[in-house]
């Protein structure tokens, strides 16, 4: 190694630079939200199945696992996670299912609540995948890549309302050690990645509104207009809004008329699969990254006693004494 | 016998075992990070019920990374500074590396050896290369989550996996490291150095016979 001093010096203070500099105007709050005013929906409760529901199922169909059988258990367990003949399922998130309504009564009103992955601003499902399967997009969706996704099922465990559906049986966790690691693909809501991104609105948007015309329970558009239009409603006519502050903001925004600490209270009587807490915090944002601070503020004070270290010491420390 | 003589300093030992300690740490919490623990009935047992939350391994794993973070950058930038590059491979340093390896498994004969056995310096390439991907993609995973930095999701999910996969690595050098310390007597010497920061005149005589020559020369 022939390296001077300075340049030496010169190679290292550019990789940090190029590390360090922040680069503005690029932020995780992505393009776009949807409100669902549940105030409007009524489950669709003279149809066989609700039309959102429906859109959503023949909109991803394609992409639906297909799992090879027999599914090999989860070893050293016994058991493994398969809702393959389960596919008809529409009450409940499944692989097969990425949007449910969940029906619940509350001082005499039912309320039907469409249910989905929140793409939250600051993702913790997102965050924590190893595998890096999961991907937050400029649209502001949150995207599971099933080509990559081992099925470690570590995203539902780290998601608030523990949105992502596993499928054993399918993936590539196949291909490597099926017996030891992985369990499958997961599943969930993207936000019709590939329709907003051609400049579509979601299935379930467009599916509903055919049905309720101006009336209708989704919007979907920009973020800023549907949270400005949350909670100029929210105002005017007395409503709840949930998705704005919980898990640090996500694109998702729902009003009620009934509170949402009510909706939760019910929810957990109930205890459904699904629950709707109202005080989410966000661990990524509140606890892990001041952590985070203090990492890169330990790899610049390395940097620094390094450099004084050397300058000062010079060369007197491996001496070796007889 | 009798006469000991300096190896490791006392910075180099704090490094050592910085980066030692806290590399145990970042493997435990790391692998917990993986979906792993709770499948294998790790978070069952008495006193780890603890790492069935993602959360706390998360976090304790970006505590245990001030240390390593600190150690490495001091490490490179300490040494590099002083032009303390004995520990690069040389050339020949391959072959007795080879060679180093066989003798370890009672096959052949250590080629003579300077401060640093040819192995070693090949070790230390090997470790350091995957300490710093593992270091690198561990800081920009830092700065994504804090949103310093953005990347676009391809870059990022790339980042992610190349974390996991280095890591992978460093897990499996530390233990080649651990096992060739432990399980090769000619070295018990060496672990012990790093402990008290010298080893015997015999032992250097015997399989340092090139460090010993210059030290001779130097004292003479
Ligand atoms: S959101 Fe619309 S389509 Fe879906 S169940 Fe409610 S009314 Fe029907
Ligand atoms: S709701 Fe859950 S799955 Fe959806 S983006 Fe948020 S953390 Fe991820
Ligand atoms: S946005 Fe698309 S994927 Fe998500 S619930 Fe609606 S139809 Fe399904």
């Amino acid at each position: 190694m022939n390296l001077s001093r300075r340049q030496f010096f010169k190679v290292l203070s550019g990789i940090a630079a190029l590390a360090l500099s922040p680069k503005d105007g690029l932020s995780y709050k992505g393009k776009f939200a949807t409100l669902i005013d549940i105030t409007r929906c009524d489950g669709c409760n003279d149809e066989p199945i609700p039309r959102c529901v429906k859109a959503c199922r023949e909109e991803n169909k394609h992409r639906f696992p297909e799992p090879k059988k027999p599914i090999m258990p989860y070893w050293p367990r016994k058991t493994y996670e398969d809702w393959s003949d389960k596919r008809d399922k529409i009450d409940t998130l499944t692989p097969y299912n990425w949007l449910f309504i969940q029906k619940v009564e509350i001082e005499g009103k039912t309320l039907y609540i469409p249910r989905r992955c929140m793409h939250c601003d600051t993702p913790p499902c997102v965050k924590g995948c190893p595998f890096g399967a999961l991907s937050k997009q400029p649209e502001g969706n949150t995207v599971i890549d099933h080509s990559i996704c081992f099925g470690g099922a570590k995203c539902r465990d780290i998601c608030p309302w523990h949105i992502p559906q596993r499928q054993a049986g399918v993936g590539i966790y196949l291909k490597l050690m099926p017996k030891f690691a992985g369990g499958g693909v997961m599943y969930k809501c993207d936000l019709c990645d590939a329709r907003i991104k051609r400049g579509e609105e979601p299935a379930c948007v467009i599916a509903c509104r055919e049905r309720l015309k101006d009336r209708t329970v989704y919007k979907f558009g920009h973020r800023e207009e549907i949270y400005a239009e949350a909670r100029r409603r929210a105002e005017k006519e007395g409503l709840y809004i949930y998705g704005d502050t919980q898990n640090g903001g996500t694109s998702t925004l729902y009003l009620s008329a009934i509170s949402f600490e009510k909706i939760e209270a019910k929810l957990k009587e109930l205890k459904a699969r699904f629950q709707m807490p109202v005080k989410v915090r966000n661990l990524y944002k509140e606890e892990i990254n001041p952590l985070g601070v203090a990492v890169l503020s330990a790899g610049a004070m390395g940097i620094l006693t390094g450099v004084v270290g050397a300058l000062a010491g010079k060369k007197q420390d491996d001496k070796e004494v007889l | 016998m009798g006469r000991k003589i300096k190896r490791y300093g006392a910075i180099v030992r704090l490094e050592h075992w910085m980066v030692a300690l806290s590399g145990i740490m970042l493997i435990f919490t790391g692998l917990g990070c993986l979906p792993l623990f709770k499948r294998y009935y790790i978070t069952e047992l008495p006193g780890f019920k603890w790492t069935a939350n993602f959360y706390t391994v998360t976090k304790l794993h970006y505590i245990f990374a001030i240390f390593f973070v600190f150690a490495v950058l001091f490490h490179i930038f300490y040494h590099g500074l002083r032009r303390d590059f004995s520990l690069l491979p040389k050339k020949g340093d391959f072959i007795a590396s080879l060679k180093m390896i066989l003798a370890s498994f009672g096959l052949g004969k250590e080629p003579p050896a300077d401060k640093w056995l040819p192995e070693q310096r090949w070790a230390y390439v090997g470790i350091g290369f995957t300490t710093l991907i593992v270091l690198l993609t561990g800081i920009i995973k830092v700065l994504k989550n804090l949103e310093w930095i953005y990347f676009g999701p391809k870059v990022e999910s790339t980042i992610n996996l190349l974390h996991t996969i280095s890591g992978g690595l460093f897990i499996l050098l530390f233990f080649i490291h651990i096992f060739f310390v432990l399980a090769v007597k000619s070295n018990w010497p060496l672990l012990k150095a790093m402990l008290t920061g010298y080893v015997d005149e015999e032992y250097v005589k015997h399989r340092h016979p090139l460090w010993y020559e210059r030290l001779r020369k130097r004292l003479q």
